[in-house]
């Protein structure tokens, strides 16, 4: 069986920053999504399982509470998973695991993979989720499960002889790799163009299954490291002039008139 | 004995860093890329130096593992780069310590570190305390660099990579601009209708003494730019007296990367695009409009300045 696992985060959404009266970052009323470049991993699954034949499994581990008020956001990430490509998704959500710590919600992922028989072939990951963007989750996954790890996967070339091909985007060129399967990849945004899970999948998906965990379920104890000392809104203080004239000349000399008020005009 | 580790990989990023180790300990240093290339650089700090001949994760990951078990560091420290992250990120799984990126301000206490970080697409900042051992990958300007002198021990070391292969190396499409620097920046977006228009862009740039540069679509995804144009929370960082954005509707990975800009001016037809509120100057305006105009005008008033 070679299966494939996608990890799939419900990431604070950076677009929606809510403020507590004293200028600190409202968490619990921030609102959850889909981390954008996760559903570069879902497409790639796509074609990846017509490839490999076995099954597709997402995982999702909940990181920011109140866990009540997260199933709603919850759910409609792990939906869109199972409508664009999963079989079965795995998510877990508990209390003692929130907020979430770098290092124990990669325990927990790969404890589902393990536990839960997901026998995977590739894991695959977004490269960093948009609300902590630290970049480490695929990494100390990989290392949990003992297997090779390349990250920034911009393309997937082609799997042959139980290798896969990749081109890796590092810091100052890309390589192509040859990467022996089973491997944990994380990719980037260029890698494909999502596209959005039809109607009817999304109406297929509420007949997948969902495997609702716990620690306890997992068997699992583990030792959060970081606390949050602080968190704080950055307060914006851009002047926001609106220039809006009909006649683009007008618009233009107004435009050009601030500019040299504020001395950053050099011609 | 010695209790932090300095991972470099360019001799640019090892002042700082070692500046930054020897206020919290004794550091030993890996060079790696660049620096294990010219590493003689490095050994003119005084300390030891063991050097990875290589540019790639895995490599790197395996010798800062080792030495890590041969020291148990409290502190391992590095430049925030994509081959930095992606070796740590390993390091720090392997043996269950926190790994904290792109961190901005450090300071080490009795029994760990505090450290801050951007959150949110840099929206928020978070302050965090985690016990020793731990990973900080650090922006630079995070310490005052480290003076030179003596001379360091150099050791040599050598890893296989876990049966990952290099097939083949890649440059990366590059203009050698330096965007950080540029004084004034106009920035594009998916405005642009097709490559060869900006052309107008470029023309005020050059007009404006300044430099252009673009979102991840236009960079990254449509390769209108060369890659080091790219600005953004994963592109570059950009402060310069005047941005101007052109086309670009002001998602947050943009924004975070022009936030130390002085003056920000949005030209975008969409009133409601989110970077009229994120700018000083928001010009509403077709841009195929507006731009030309503008490089008139500004045209105009440098014959008229210039004449007297």
């Amino acid at each position: 069986m070679s299966n494939i696992v996608v990890l799939v985060k419900a990431s604070l959404n950076p677009e929606v920053v809510r403020q507590n009266p004293d200028g600190t970052f409202d968490i619990d009323y921030t609102p959850l999504k889909i981390s954008d470049v996760d559903r570069n991993a879902l497409e790639e699954a796509v074609r990846l399982k017509q490839v490999f034949g076995g099954k597709v499994y997402s995982v999702t581990v909940l990181t920011w509470g109140p866990l009540k008020a997260r199933e709603k956001d919850l759910r409609l990430v792990v939906q869109e998973a199972l409508a664009k490509v999963a079989d079965e998704a795995f998510v877990v959500a508990d209390e003692s695991i929130i907020p979430g710590d770098y290092s124990v919600t990669a325990n927990v992922i790969a404890s589902v993979i393990k536990k839960m028989g997901l026998n995977p072939i590739l894991v695959l990951a977004g490269e960093a989720s948009i609300d902590e963007s630290t970049y480490q989750i695929p990494g100390r996954v990989a290392a949990k499960l003992g297997l090779p790890y390349v990250g920034y996967v911009r393309r997937i070339r082609e799997v042959r002889d139980g290798r896969v091909v990749v081109e890796r985007d590092l810091e100052d060129y890309i390589e192509v790799l040859e990467v022996p399967l089973p491997a944990v990849l994380s990719v980037t945004q260029e890698l494909n163009e999502p596209r959005p899970p039809t109607l009817i999948q999304i109406r297929m998906a509420s007949r997948k299954p969902v495997h609702m965990l716990t620690l306890k379920d997992l068997g699992l104890d583990v030792k959060r490291q970081r606390s949050i000392v602080e968190m704080r809104v950055v307060t914006v203080s851009r002047k926001q002039v609106l220039i809006e004239e009909a006649d683009v000349e007008k618009a233009a000399l107004k435009l050009v008139e601030y500019l040299e008020k504020e001395g950053v005009l050099r011609l | 004995m010695s209790d932090v580790i300095v991972v470099s990989q360019k001799p640019s990023d090892a002042g700082e860093l070692i500046g930054l180790a020897r206020t919290m300990g004794n550091p030993v240093i890996v060079a790696f890329q660049d620096s294990a290339e010219r590493v003689e650089e490095l050994l003119g700090y005084g300390h030891r130096v063991y050097r990875v001949k290589s540019s790639r994760p895995e490599v790197l990951a395996k010798a800062v593992n080792i030495l890590y078990e041969e020291f148990k560091p409290k502190l391992i420290l590095g430049p925030n780069t994509r081959n930095v992250k992606d070796a740590m990120s390993v390091v720090a799984g392997l043996h269950d310590i926190h790994m904290a990126p792109d961190v901005v301000e450090v300071r080490g206490e009795v029994d760990g570190v505090i450290y801050k970080r951007g959150f949110m697409s840099e929206r928020v900042t978070i302050t965090v305390k985690v016990p020793y051992p731990t990973i900080i990958l650090a922006n630079p300007r995070i310490a005052e660099p480290a003076p030179k002198g003596g001379v360091g021990e150099l050791k040599e070391l050598s890893f296989d990579s876990m049966g990952v292969k290099v097939v083949e190396v890649k440059p990366k499409e590059l203009s050698g601009i330096n965007l950080e620097a540029a004084e004034v920046v106009v920035g594009v977006g998916r405005g642009f209708k097709a490559k060869d228009d900006l052309r107008m862009a470029f023309e005020l740039a050059k007009l404006l003494g300044g430099q252009v540069g673009g979102t991840r679509p236009i960079a990254a995804d449509l390769k209108w730019l060369p890659e080091d144009a790219w600005i953004g929370i994963s592109g570059k960082r950009i402060a310069p007296k005047l941005y101007i954005a052109i086309g670009v509707s002001g998602a947050p990975q943009h924004m975070s990367g022009v936030a130390g800009s002085k003056i920000i001016v949005a030209v975008n037809k969409d009133k409601a695009a989110p970077i009229i509120k994120q700018s000083d100057y928001g010009v509403v305006a077709d841009l195929y409009k507006f731009i030309p105009t503008l490089i008139e005008v500004l045209k105009r008033k440098r014959g008229a300045s210039h004449s007297t």
